[in-house]
């Protein structure tokens, strides 16, 4: 049944999921893999959609994940298998980890999370560019991107638009 | 407040959530403490801390609490759906329609600008999360032995996160604990 493995998956991505957005990624990539629900290079284009459209980009990207596997159905089933991990956590678990995330156990535990979240986005970083490694125009853009972003610090639309423009341009001269 | 009311408030946050979810929090400020003044703005910012160190999507998370301490079980879920709406709908509308033009250049061109923002603002979190980490020797050992988990054994995410959970927090308890 596809909609109860989708449940089972996303289910897992709101649980484990540490960081932001982007956190989702490489459990996203890792479903193209092992289900071929729909592939890498699809997968790119899904979370370029996702964070120019309104809402939080890995609430954005699953509910695309889930359309483009089951439909309509399936976007729906993706999206909120997504959030009731947050749901659970925030009304059993809120109190008590207030209580509780000055323990050892909870500290030392949120310090291992740092590097292994930081290895996560960094293997599938390797990946996609990896994926793209002979696109010289896209790495510099990359690269571009990212001098500018540490040089004045704007919202992440502001860079979203502009890499856009550069791309229908690119379109219009080079193709 | 009525729960209809704070889905419709849920529904416009969701609207122009622009940008990723990291500007959630000073347009949950504006609303909810400035405009409303239903919260004080210590409690929203628990909230955004809490919602950071507990996984999931923050966003989302942040969502939960302020519809759970507004209005119970009832309000967290009302405001969840809320706050998806508009972006379900953007998502479902675009992907139908992008079907058709999926293959003109410009799109195309659109798209591939779009691919290697995407890449530059993973490599941007990554930093910032390297910043907010203490790098010692522990830090760069689990950082590298979970990439090559990663990427030479082609791990799980998810096995990668259990394993190197509990590896660190075993070595902390067995190292570092009776140092203190």
């Amino acid at each position: 049944m596809i909609y109860l493995l989708l449940i089972y998956e996303f289910f897992k991505i709101g649980m484990f999921s540490f960081g932001g957005g982007y956190a989702t990624i490489p459990f996203l990539y890792h479903l193209s893999l092992i289900y071929y629900w729909y592939t890498p290079n699809e997968l790119t284009h899904m979370i370029a959609i996702a964070s120019i459209t309104p809402g939080p980009v890995g609430i954005n990207v699953a509910t695309y994940a889930g359309l483009k596997t089951a439909g309509i159905m399936g976007s729906i089933v993706a999206t909120l298998s997504e959030m009731l991990p947050s749901f659970f956590l925030v009304i059993f678990l809120s109190k008590m980890l207030n209580k509780y995330k000055d323990s050892f156990f909870i500290k030392s535990w949120i310090t291992t999370l740092k590097p292994i979240g930081c290895a996560l986005l960094t293997a599938v970083i390797i990946n996609l560019i990896k994926a793209e490694k002979n696109d010289y125009i896209g790495l510099l853009l990359v690269l571009f991107l990212i001098i500018l972003s540490v040089k004045s610090k704007k919202e992440t639309i502001f860079y979203m638009i502009i890499a856009g423009i550069i791309g229908i341009l690119k379109a219009f001269f080079v193709w | 407040m009525s729960l209809l009311k704070l889905f419709f408030i849920f529904v416009k946050i969701g609207a122009i959530l622009l940008g990723g979810g990291y500007v959630i929090l000073p347009i949950i400020q504006d609303e909810f403490t400035e405009k409303r003044k239903l919260l004080t703005n210590d409690e929203v910012i628990e909230f955004y801390t809490l919602s950071q160190s507990l996984p999931g999507i923050v966003a989302a998370n942040m969502t939960m609490f302020i519809g759970y301490r507004l209005m119970g079980k009832f309000g967290a879920l009302i405001a969840m759906i809320g706050i998806i709406f508009v972006p379900f709908l953007t998502i479902v509308c675009l992907a139908s329609i992008l079907g058709s033009f999926i293959n003109n250049r410009y799109i195309q061109g659109l798209l591939w600008g779009i691919g290697c923002a995407v890449i530059a603002l993973i490599l941007l979190t990554i930093r910032e999360m390297m910043q907010h980490s203490d790098k010692n020797l522990f830090f760069y050992i689990i950082f590298l032995l979970s990439l090559t988990a990663l990427y030479v054994f082609n791990l799980s995410p998810i096995s990668t996160i259990i394993i190197f959970s509990v590896l660190g927090v075993l070595y902390k308890y067995l190292f570092e604990r009776t140092t203190e």
